[in-house]
């Protein structure tokens, strides 16, 4: 086994941290204290480098970068501002993937690439009141009509919803079958009957517009349906969850290196008693432990990369298990770094002007993008009980 | 006009440095980029290849160091970048990296030559002016405005005097001072062709070029430590009578 990165996937990382250390961190502290507002300045700059297009083909003008390559990417991201990697990747990945996989040539040409050029957002809408993990449970239905379909219902906790220029709505096609009767749709701003409702105040992860979509009597063109057959939404679905969930994981990794980061500054200076408090013990024991537990985390993230991509080769299997498990994890083990952290700064933790507060509000809005971990530990422990899932290594 | 940049790859400021055992050397965390000033430097390159048309390369000389250097530039959006590699520029004489970077900017011909001021390891700022006596031209340092035409450089540096502005015929070298351009961030297709690139290699036997004789390190020696900062409470006026007591009669400076 090889665990290192190549010497350009380290050149990368290098370049794009720098980039990240020069736009982005000096504005992180503005876009946490203005959550109203969507930092569209640097948005425009920072999107006008092409990052945005990492993941795709050269033919829509990406970069057809490696999956570990882009888990790189998001996690330099989040060690600056998680919102603002939430912002980009929702562009990159879940707002485009369903245009550019099915979409005809007229959407890929002027909603899809303007997207990964960041002139347009795109979003991906699935929550609803009654259903987040649960997506069978999805009321949001679309009906065939003549020439088309007509959507209804409405989507929450939409991640820059209320400032899309088009949306991919997961929806009830047929309400019979559960999970098995949803697919996918496009929704763009400006149709009749589409808007967005109430703005969600969020206590972290600032940045993005997060909110409600409402479709009332909305009429889609045959062509908006993302999809090849009626009926294989969640199949089509399940095929970027696990980058979703890996993705998610490597954002982790970045919130919690920062965090430690700036703990290990403050450790090496706060004094207490005459010694710097990094000389006690059970400060130490803190460090010992966050370090050990993003070593895990940064393997487990590195290694499903990989085996996405073997399996997009035709070389490896789903790493359906090792997404789910990566995501809870990192993100479990992020919680518990963002919590030490705050108490290594004592009381200074809970102030505005230190990070650590801020890292601490970020971290807890991962737990739930991916699957909620009650229902990935439901989920595991199933699969081994039934005999269907155990270890590959 | 051809524009040649000297990149030299150093030690990121972040990178933790200390006195090694026996105090001989340093031990240095691997953390290598493009010098801050040589930075500039491919900035002001860019900036003449985009608006004269100018083409520009990039070429950085060390022992087994320099690739991440070029590949920065190369992701800035410079075309083309080289590597002199030799054990012998290991702790070099700035006059053997001099010598070296020369005989390739012969090789390779150039109209002007951008350096950074100095680089932020050894601040030692040499080898740029050493290169242009080496090639016999002129040489600007520290410059903070720059224009070009095809025969003659236009230059401005700020001094302690005032604002000097130079005219300077061409082929010269100039050096790169903060404030010249803000180094432009790499985009990501920069980036992937800079990870993709293939650079040439160069030895000094490849050059013709024999090493100066090396410059000894005798020793390192940590900064002393600072004292602790003592703060004066209490009002203006108290405060000044009671730092006056304290210089003269603690520190004993006055």
């Amino acid at each position: 086994m090889d665990f290192t990165l190549t010497e350009e996937q380290e050149f990368f990382r290098q370049t794009i941290a720098d980039t990240v250390d020069r736009m982005i961190m000096p504005k992180v502290e503005y876009i946490d204290e203005h959550p109203d507002e969507f930092p569209w300045d640097l948005w425009k700059e920072f999107t006008g480098l092409g990052y945005l297009g990492l993941r795709y083909p050269e033919e829509v003008g990406g970069m057809e970068a490696d999956t570990t390559t882009c888990m790189l990417f998001y996690q330099e991201l989040a060690r600056a501002s998680a919102g603002f990697s939430m912002a980009v990747t929702m562009n990159m990945l879940m707002g485009t993937y369903f245009l550019h996989r099915f979409g005809s040539e007229d959407i890929v040409q002027r909603l899809m690439i303007p997207a990964i050029r960041g002139e347009k957002i795109g979003v991906i809408c699935f929550t609803e009141d009654q259903s987040g993990s649960d997506v069978g449970a999805t009321r949001t239905s679309a009906t065939k009509v003549d020439g088309g379909w007509v959507i209804n219902g409405v989507k929450n906790w939409i991640t820059d919803g209320p400032i899309c220029d088009f949306c991919t709505v997961i929806c009830q096609t047929d309400p019979s079958k559960g999970a098995r009767g949803l697919d996918f749709f496009l929704i763009e701003k400006g149709m009749e009957g589409f808007s967005h409702g109430q703005i969600l105040h969020k206590m972290g992860a600032q940045g993005p517009i997060t909110g409600e979509l409402i479709f009332d009597n909305v009429f889609v063109p045959e062509d908006h349906f993302l999809g090849d057959e009626v009926g294989r939404g969640v199949q089509h679905l399940t095929d970027i969850l696990n980058e979703v969930r890996c993705m998610t994981a490597a954002q982790a990794v970045g919130i919690a290196t920062t965090a430690m980061k700036d703990a290990l500054e403050y450790a090496r200076a706060r004094k207490a008693f005459g010694h710097i408090i990094g000389d006690y013990q059970l400060i130490r024991e803190k460090f010992a432990r966050i370090a050990m537990n993003m070593e895990a985390a940064k393997l487990m993230v590195f290694r499903t990369a990989w085996m996405i991509d073997e399996e997009k080769a035709g070389r490896g299997p789903n790493p359906r298990e090792e997404a789910f498990l990566t995501k809870m994890f990192a993100t479990e083990m992020c919680m518990e770094c963002v919590d030490e952290v705050m108490r290594i700064y004592g009381g200074n933790g809970f102030a505005r002007e230190y990070g650590p507060q801020r890292y601490f509000r970020d971290a807890r809005f991962l737990l739930y993008g991916g699957g909620t971990h009650e229902i990935i530990k439901d989920f595991i422990g199933g699969q081994m009980i039934k005999g269907r899932w155990q270890s590959r290594l | 006009m051809k524009v040649a940049v000297l990149a030299k790859e150093v030690p990121d400021l972040e990178a933790q440095v200390k006195v090694a055992a026996g105090g001989a050397s340093l031990d240095v965390e691997k953390r290598k980029v493009l010098n801050f000033f040589d930075e500039i430097a491919v900035e002001a390159a860019l900036k003449l290849k985009e608006s004269a048309g100018a083409e520009a390369y990039a070429v950085a000389a060390g022992a087994g160091t320099g690739i991440d250097a070029l590949r920065r530039a190369l992701a800035m959006g410079i075309p083309g970048a080289f590597q002199i590699d030799d054990p012998a520029l290991a702790e070099a004489n700035p006059l053997t990296v001099a010598r070296a970077l020369a005989a390739f900017l012969q090789k390779e011909g150039f109209d002007l030559i951008i350096a950074g001021k100095q680089a932020t390891d050894d601040e030692a700022g040499l080898v740029g002016p050493m290169v242009a006596e080496l090639l016999d031209i002129p040489c600007v340092v520290g410059v903070t405005g720059l224009e070009a035409s095809d025969s003659v450089v236009t230059v401005t540096r700020h001094t302690d005097m005032g604002v000097e502005k130079y005219e300077v015929p061409l082929p010269a070298l100039v050096t790169a001072e903060k404030g010249l351009f803000e180094p432009r961030v790499p985009a990501v297709t920069g980036v992937m062709k800079a990870m993709k690139a293939k650079i040439d290699k160069y030895s000094l036997a490849d050059l013709g070029v024999e090493a100066a004789p090396a410059v000894k390190v005798l020793g390192y020696q940590p900064p002393a430590k600072r004292a602790a900062i003592k703060m004066i409470p209490g009002e203006p006026a108290e405060a000044a009578a009671e730092l006056v007591r304290l210089l003269r009669d603690e520190a004993k400076a006055l």
